[in-house]
């Protein structure tokens, strides 16, 4: 079963080098964050989604259909608690509900969905490998970026295993569809403990695999992927960094795009 | 000529265990040689080949002595990632060794570690691929790969290194013949190299073609020698754990005074006898006889499509299993075995088609109520394990089903004696040999007294006595009763215990039968790569009915 979010595939994006590719999605993330506006947080959720477009990524994406259908949700239920607003929209057993709330709720709601989405985008594009060289062309040290790629690397081997020992649990008359909360939590334990003897395994072989395979983080290697900068990807860094730069203008010199002021 | 490793006087305790995993190993093996290694679980095999490049006793700690040198170097004074340089060493749990995305940056690693140049790298990896057979699968994720394919990029992604020295622990495991046939007909390659080989393996016709046998038991190298002595040596075989291959057997109770190893040698020697001759004398083998029993499991048009995929990994499969059969299901990675077992119990629910248990539709079944009709054993006894005596682990089910606990104790107590596990109740599951484990995992699906029991592989990684005693207990079931059901790749054990036998290839069913008639067909095994033994080969070409050696000799002496 395929498990891991990266998709083979040969698109614009996945053949841009993963130092543009790192540098646009946290811009991105910039430009979501400073604004708190649903109007101008809208304007940028499509154009990730048009990137995600370009990625043929929107299949991952679907998958997470729950998860950003509950981030709005809450989002639009839970902050109209917590920030006052000017306007009253209704009261709710005399507790005032402002407009302004309930749109910045939905504004933290597409914010959050557009985090995921960028970064739906950025594993499923980029090779961990090709992570590892570029947190190492950024100037990080060879066996801390190995080390992030390794870990990214062994996130679907565990859900394959927990998986597999949901399965051998059932088998064996595990109820798992228990409504019961307190069975549930029960039902943990002969879940976690496999799994964790399996890590435990796992991980102890590791180390004993790579240096067998002539591993040693303090001497000199060569590379088999290479990374190339070439003019799309100078292409893209400015057209991100003039979306940026525009994004930076309209809400600090013309001061738009906040429905609640001092709030990010 | 040039020795390329000695061991001299090497003994080596683990920390936290108190008897000696090797003791006294002295040899040496020179250049260009393939050095076979066989012995029972535990003789101290991999500790053996952890030493060569350091790993005992570097990440492996606890009481060494004596010496191991590669080359002139004392492997104990260098790092394991300088030995590496020298040494390739594929571990028997080949698994743990892939870490990459994909299948071609797998392969890239090691060379990356050695320095060597884009070029250089591109050139080894497209040569080495496609010498195991995984060219097409270059851009694969590892995670979407079967057991066998690893197992393959395994072994080339250390060959790639073209280190002098290769140690394989236990390399065949989980490839179908032709997978076997391929790695093994690197050794001619490797010797033109004066490269050296060493291979950890149980299977002795695999080992035929090697230039020394080492025979280990308890941490001793007991016996070293060229095959044609080693092998047809029954008595030495026997007492170190290992499995003789059984048509020696079969041309001992003949009375032969020549022992034929392989199987041309036996084609010519029955000729010569004038066997093959008696052959017209006897009755032709009948192709199809039903055997008794009400169908159990029936799968109709039953086809699989894994979400995220889009291929059938079951395509329209009917079969029935009926009540006391032993059923062997056979066939190469990926050819659906695994995807049809986990039908019958309904961990997986099929695409188009229905499967029933007992007549009735299995998606009308609650689980509690099928895990009491058809119980499954998975491959690997670890993904199940979860409490700290044995006595929990095997009552573990019976506790979901809520069960008082006199009758738990009696049920604990009959699957334990099954196992042959009867005074393991208070002891860690955890702290078991594999094949203790794998006994474990199985009772405590026994516990639950299923009528039928799947196990997917379940002597994968065992040696021969507890593979042997394994099926036993198998075999004990069946005759009291229960249907069994096992994935195999070993054509021994179908041959043995197996009634009925399934061969799959590419989500079909390409042939079933009794095993008899299904091992009479040798071109439609060969079309699923799977390859009898030679007795059953032999005992095709004598036309005899049956494939056990006694009853073999006595049609033949009759």
């Amino acid at each position: 079963m395929k498990l891991s979010l990266y998709l083979e595939k040969d698109t614009l994006i996945h053949r841009l080098d993963p130092r543009t590719k790192i540098v646009s999605s946290l811009l991105l993330i910039l430009c979501a964050l400073i604004f708190n506006h649903p109007l101008y947080l809208a304007a940028i959720f499509f154009l990730i989604l048009l990137i995600s477009l370009v990625s043929s990524s929107v299949k991952q994406l679907l998958k997470l259909k729950y998860l950003l259908f509950l981030l709005t949700f809450f989002s639009l239920i839970l902050w109209p608690f917590f920030v006052k607003g000017k306007s009253v929209l209704f009261y709710l057993l005399s507790y005032p509900v402002y407009k302004e709330s309930f749109y910045y709720g939905l504004a933290m709601g597409i914010r959050l969905i557009c985090f995921v989405i960028v970064g739906l985008i950025y594993v499923s594009t980029t090779k961990n490998e090709e992570t590892t060289y570029g947190l190492i062309a950024f100037g990080l040290p060879y066996a801390f970026s190995f080390a992030i790629s390794v870990a990214l690397r062994l996130v679907p081997t565990f859900v394959d295993t927990a998986l597999t020992i949901v399965e051998a649990q059932i088998s064996r008359g595990l109820d798992l569809e228990s409504k019961n909360p307190l069975k549930r939590i029960k039902v943990l334990l002969p879940l976690a403990v496999p799994m964790f003897v399996t890590a435990i395994r796992k991980t102890n072989m590791l180390g004993v695999a790579l240096e067998s395979r002539g591993f040693n983080p303090s001497s000199k290697r060569t590379f088999y992927l290479q990374l190339k900068m070439e003019r799309k990807d100078l292409i893209a860094l400015l057209s991100v960094l003039s979306f940026s730069a525009l994004c930076f203008y309209i809400r600090v010199f013309l001061g738009l795009g906040v429905i609640i002021k001092g709030r990010i | 000529m040039a020795e390329s490793i000695s061991f001299d006087r090497l003994s080596f305790r683990y920390r936290n265990s108190e008897s000696y995993a090797l003791k006294g190993v002295t040899g040496s093996i020179g250049e260009g040689k393939f050095v076979a290694i066989m012995g029972h679980e535990g003789a101290g095999k991999s500790t053996l080949c952890f030493c060569l490049n350091g790993i005992v006793p570097h990440f492996f700690k606890g009481d060494y002595s004596g010496k191991t040198l590669v080359n002139g170097l004392e492997v104990k004074k260098e790092l394991v990632s300088e030995m590496a340089k020298r040494v390739g060493i594929v571990f028997q749990d080949f698994e743990t060794q892939l870490f990459s995305t994909n299948v071609e940056l797998e392969m890239a690693f090691g060379l990356e570690n050695l320095c060597l140049r884009r070029d250089e790298i591109k050139r080894r990896i497209d040569y080495y691929l496609s010498f195991v057979d995984l060219n097409e699968l270059k851009n694969r994720d590892i995670s979407t790969l079967s057991g066998g394919q690893k197992q393959r990029l395994a072994i080339a992604s250390v060959l790639a290194m073209e280190q002098p020295i290769l140690v394989l622990d236990e390399p065949l495991t989980d490839l179908d013949p032709e997978g076997r046939r391929r790695i093994l007909k690197m050794k001619d390659n490797l010797k033109e190299r004066a490269r050296v080989l060493i291979m950890v393996e149980n299977d002795p016709e695999n080992i035929i073609g090697s230039d020394e046998i080492w025979i280990m038991k308890k941490g001793e190298v007991i016996s070293t020698g060229r095959p044609e002595d080693i092998l047809k040596n029954v008595e030495l075989l026997e007492s170190a754990g290992i499995m003789v291959p059984r048509h020696l057997f079969f041309f001992r109770k003949l009375g032969l005074k020549e022992i034929p190893l392989t199987y041309e040698e036996s084609l010519r020697l029955i000729h010569e006898k004038g066997y093959v001759e008696m052959k017209k004398e006897r009755p032709e083998i009948p192709e199809n006889i039903c055997t008794g029993g009400e169908g159990i499991i029936e799968f109709v048009d039953v086809s699989h499509i894994y979400p995220n995929s889009n291929y059938e990994s079951l395509k329209k499969v009917n079969l029935t299993i009926k009540e006391g059969d032993f059923v062997a299901i056979v066939g190469c990675n990926g050819s659906g075995k695994t995807t049809l077992a986990k039908h019958a119990c309904g961990l997986l629910i099929p695409s188009k088609g229905k499967v029933y248990v007992r007549k009735k539709d299995i998606r009308t079944y609650k689980r509690r109520e099928l895990a009491s009709t058809v119980g499954y054993v998975f491959q690997n006894p670890d993904h199940q394990i979860s409490n700290y005596t044995v006595f929990d682990e095997v009552s573990f089910g019976l506790r979901m089903l809520g069960i008082d606990k006199k009758e738990i104790k009696g049920r604990v107590e009959e699957a334990l004696w099954a196992t042959g596990l009867s005074g393991y109740e208070e002891l860690s599951p955890f702290l078991l040999s594999k094949g203790e484990r794998q006994r474990v995992a199985c009772a405590s699906i026994l516990a639950l007294k299923p009528q039928v029991l799947i196990l997917d592989e379940p002597t994968t990684g065992l040696d021969y006595v507890h593979q042997k005693s394994m099926m036993e207990m198998l075999k004990d079931l069946n005759e009291k009763g229960h249907t069994i059901v096992i994935i195999t790749h070993s054509p021994w054990i179908v041959e043995t215990y197996a009634t009925k036998c399934v061969v799959m290839k590419d989500g079909r069913i390409l042939k079933e039968g009794p095993t008899r008639a299904v091992f009479y067909d040798e071109e439609t095994l060969k079309a699923a790569s799977f390859y009898p033994s030679t007795l059953t080969r032999i005992a095709n070409k004598l036309g005899t009915k049956s494939i056990k050696v006694e009853e073999m000799v006595e049609e033949i002496k009759r």
